[in-house]
C-alpha cells in the first residue's frame, strides 16, 4: 500500500532520458561497430533458435577480417584461404580454430584439416546442429 | 617418375602431419593459458618454433623434426583440457537429452484434469 502511494511521488521527481545509450557504450560502438552490434544482437543463451545462413556468413567473414594477416578488403564468401587470401597452411589452422571458437564448436581434427576455404567453412558451420 | 610421385606423396603426408601437430599444439597452448592475453604470447612463440624449420628441405630431417615435436607435444599435454560442453567428455555431454519424439511432458504436476 505504502509502496503504491510512494510510486507516483517518486516518478514525479525522476527524469529519465528516452535514449538509454550511455557515453561508454556509444564510444565502444564507435570504436568497434561489428563487435558491439554482434554482442547486443546475440541472445545470451547457447541454445536459442538455430543460426540463419546470413548470420553464419557475416560472422565467419568477421573472423577472417580480424585475422592480422588477412587483408579485409579481399575477404569474400567465395575466397580460398591460401589462393585468394594469401595465408599459408599454418595460418589456415589458426583461422579454422578461430571460427571454431566463434561458434563454440569442436571440430574433429581430420575434418578441420579439410576446411581450406570460406565456402567450406560456412557450409560446415551452417550445417552443424550445435553451432551457436 | 616414380621417385617424383613418391617424393610428392611423402611431402604431402609430412605437411598433413605438421598441420595436425600445429592444431593440437595450438589447442593445448590455449588449455595451458589461464588468461586470453597470456595465450597470445604463447601462441606466437609456438608459431615461431614452427617457422624456425620452415626451410628445411631434407625429407629425413623433416621426419625426425616432426617425430620430436610430436613426442614433445605428447609429453606436455594438458591433463584436463577444455572441451566444448556438448562434446564427448564435456560437462553437458548426454545430460538432459531431449525426450524422444512423441513424448510430451506435462508440467502442471498433480493438477491434471
Amino acid at each position: 500500500m505504502a509502496a503504491a502511494a510512494l510510486r507516483p511521488a517518486i516518478l514525479r521527481h525522476i527524469r529519465l532520458s528516452a535514449t538509454t545509450v550511455t557515453p561508454l557504450a556509444a564510444a565502444a560502438a564507435a570504436a568497434q561497430p561489428h563487435a558491439l552490434a554482434r554482442w547486443l544482437g546475440r541472445p545470451m543463451s547457447s541454445h536459442a533458435d538455430h543460426l540463419t545462413h546470413d548470420e553464419v556468413v557475416g560472422r565467419v567473414l568477421d573472423v577472417l577480417k580480424s585475422h592480422p594477416k588477412v587483408d579485409p578488403s579481399k575477404v569474400t564468401p567465395e575466397a580460398h584461404f591460401e589462393k585468394d587470401l594469401g595465408l599459408d597452411s599454418l595460418d589456415t589452422v589458426e583461422v579454422v580454430m578461430a571460427i571454431e571458437e566463434e561458434f563454440k564448436l569442436e571440430i574433429p581434427d581430420m575434418e578441420a584439416d579439410k576446411i581450406d576455404s570460406l565456402p567450406l567453412a560456412i557450409e560446415y558451420v551452417a550445417n552443424h546442429p550445435m553451432a551457436g | 617418375m616414380s621417385t617424383t610421385a613418391g617424393y610428392l606423396a611423402r611431402r604431402a603426408g609430412q605437411k598433413e602431419r605438421v598441420r595436425l601437430l600445429y592444431r593440437r599444439a595450438l589447442k593445448d597452448t590455449l588449455n595451458w593459458a589461464v588468461h586470453r592475453h597470456l595465450f597470445y604470447q604463447d601462441a606466437s612463440d609456438l608459431r615461431d618454433k614452427f617457422e624456425a624449420n620452415r626451410n628445411v628441405e631434407n625429407l629425413d630431417v623433416i621426419d625426425r623434426l616432426i617425430d620430436d615435436a610430436e613426442a614433445q607435444q605428447r609429453n606436455f599435454q594438458h591433463p584436463d583440457p577444455y572441451i566444448v560442453p556438448w562434446a564427448p567428455g564435456g560437462t553437458k555431454f548426454t545430460r538432459n537429452p531431449p525426450p524422444p519424439e512423441g513424448i510430451e511432458i506435462i508440467y502442471n504436476y498433480g493438477k491434471e484434469d
